[in-house]
């Protein structure tokens, strides 16, 4: 498909719809570097800002999604899944997907192909005891992923995965230059509110002290981001923080980027799972699901 | 969920959403206490000064024209070398709480000099304002685990120090603690400091980022605002005198206030009355809150 024919993207998207919109929060909480190296248990500050994310943001942002009528993916440590166990419920409750983003938000890139398999492992079963499911979606954390994380998530059943940046449309992942049957939905820095809306000090991010940047310039990016690629038929997807766009004011931004691409009519909003599901339909001809691009 | 959606009974006289305008009384304390040679840098130490020779007064003048009473945190020091301004911030009805005594990083220290700062700003106040605080903002930094019960031990009801919630919540206290102190938690994006603060060299920012747009930051503040009310939280805006006390940005400030005062269901209140509030109407926070997590995961007090 070219990036300017639009006949070229009919036939993608279930009928009648022109284009996909896979809304997608990590919901890491307090989770990351600083718990990963214990700096946290000093640090009752740092640790309240994350977990603002599933202790407050989560609800408001669920009763947003009820309001509009648009499901969402919830890509989320299971670390926040043991300690905010009835919160977590609530999205699978409310009919969101709850998907695997690491236990404690771990560098895959850091570790060894066994040591990830117990974090995919750990992680699993707590899903399963608290969510009365195994996640079938993936979203690596903070930075890449290991050579070998893509044949571990085959290994371990996962459906799909939203890790990459390289790509506005899902396709397959390969290994060893075969076509695997992990979709890849993959996600861009222009829609991650961490780019625009996050900031902490000591740590800081961003490292360099840049500003807070402007809610009505980041929400006119947003929106333009959607206008494209609605206008082309793509699978957008997002990597929004509760902890960062679930703050009061963000939450009015999302609302009013809800309301603007529901206003746009023919978009597809869908769990990324339902995304990963359609791509992997038989007749979905190769050519089209792409096997192996960017990897 | 922990706090019901709805704010109705929240707040006194059925307010929607209550609004605390706090101000740090800096000026140049915080460069003097992260840059051992900033004693030698007049032109970087008068950007912080500018704070006391031109700020305050700004400030204070744009807080009367708008009856709006301010809770504002005055490091010890401040007072030693500006007792007129500390005092006639005190006179004008504002009020007066701790913020250390030279603006130190309590990263820097352990619990007995995180309390050893509080006790001298304490004195200090004290010999100028005639009371003790009865609240108290962390200068920079993170506490040691035990000041919550410390603070409460010195005679302060309140905390507005740790970032997070958008409601007030209670500390955990140790055992035999005498009662909880009350946290009035800030927010990055409520404050002038990351908008706007500059300096050449020492940098800040670290990566010489612009100045943010003025107009879009005043357009942040205001959308939070919409939304504080909306969801009927606490609002706290954090300024400093050498930030936003300038010919520029006072004008954020007087347009901001301008707009909350323009909602009569907006309870503007200090610090210590939403504290005293929120304390006689909640007897504890929610067992999933994350001020209890962190208590039970480092099995201590926050």
């Amino acid at each position: 498909m070219t990036t300017t024919d639009p006949d070229a993207a009919e036939g993608f998207w279930p009928a009648g719809h022109q284009s996909a919109v896979a809304l997608a929060f990590d919901l890491d909480g307090p989770t990351g570097d600083a718990m990963l190296n214990g700096s946290i248990w000093r640090k009752p500050s740092y640790f309240a800002l994350g977990a603002y994310g599933p202790h407050r943001a989560l609800p408001r942002i669920l009763d947003l999604l009820d309001e509009a009528g648009v499901p969402a993916t919830f890509f989320t440590p299971a670390w926040v899944v043991e300690t905010w166990p009835e919160a977590c419920r609530a999205v699978v409750e409310r009919g969101h997907e709850m998907a695997h983003h690491g236990y404690q938000h771990e560098r895959y890139w850091d570790l060894a192909p066994e040591q990830q398999a117990e974090v995919i492992a750990r992680s699993q079963r707590i899903f399963r005891e608290v969510l009365g499911a195994s996640a079938v979606g993936f979203r690596t954390p903070s930075g890449d992923w290991h050579p070998e994380t893509p044949r571990l998530l085959v290994e371990a059943g996962f459906a799909y995965s939203s890790s990459m940046r390289g790509d506005d449309r899902p396709y397959l992942h390969e290994i060893d230059g075969r076509a695997t049957s992990l979709v890849e939905i993959p996600a861009r820095w222009d829609l991650d509110d961490y780019a625009s809306l996050a900031y902490t000090r000591n740590p800081d991010y961003p490292a360099g002290q840049d500003r807070i940047a402007s809610y009505e310039l980041t929400l006119d990016n947003w929106m333009r981001e959607f206008d494209g690629h609605h206008a082309e038929g793509l699978c957008m997807t997002t990597l929004f923080h509760p902890k960062v766009s679930g703050k009061p004011g963000r939450l009015l931004l999302l609302e009013r980027l809800l309301g603007h691409m529901r206003a746009a009519g023919g978009v597809w909003f869908a769990t990324c799972r339902e995304v990963a599901e359609w791509w992997s339909r038989p007749e979905v001809p190769t050519v089209l699901q792409g096997a192996g691009r960017d990897v | 969920m922990s706090e019901p959606n709805s704010p109705e009974g929240r707040w006194p006289g059925g307010a929607r959403c209550a609004v605390v305008v706090s101000v740090d009384f800096d000026a140049e304390l915080p460069l003097l206490a992260s840059s051992p040679d900033a004693v030698r840098r007049a032109k970087t130490l008068s950007v912080g000064r500018y704070g006391a020779t031109r700020g305050v007064d700004r400030l204070l003048r744009t807080f009367a024209e708008l009856g709006v009473l301010a809770t504002w945190f005055v490091p010890g020091r401040q007072a030693e070398n500006h007792p007129g301004l500390v005092r006639e911030i005190a006179r004008a009805g504002h009020e007066i709480a701790n913020h250390g005594h030279a603006h130190e990083n309590f990263d820097l220290l352990d619990l007995a000099g995180q309390r050893a700062v509080v006790e001298r700003g304490n004195d200090a106040l004290a010999e100028i304002v005639g009371h003790r605080p009865r609240g108290f903002r962390i200068p920079e930094g993170e506490w040691a685990p035990g000041l919550p019960d410390a603070l409460r031990q010195l005679g302060f009801t309140w905390s507005s120090s740790l970032r997070g919630d958008d409601l007030p919540h209670l500390h955990p206290a140790g055992a035999g603690a005498s009662g909880r102190l009350v946290e009035i938690p800030v927010h990055h994006e409520l404050e002038d400091h990351p908008y706007f603060f500059f300096n050449l060299d020492p940098a800040f920012p670290a990566g010489q980022s612009r100045i943010a747009s003025y107009r879009e930051v005043l357009g942040n503040w205001t959308t939070e605002f919409t939304a504080y009310r909306r969801f009927g939280l606490c609002y706290v805006l954090r300024l400093q005198p050498e930030v936003t006390g300038t010919p520029g940005r006072i004008a954020l400030v007087r347009e901001l206030l301008t707009h909350i005062r323009g909602h009569d269901d907006v309870w503007i209140a200090t610090a210590g009355e939403v504290a005293d509030w929120w304390s006689a109407t909640h007897e504890g926070n929610a067992p999933d809150h994350p001020s209890e997590v962190f208590a039970r995961l480092t099995q201590g007090t926050s």
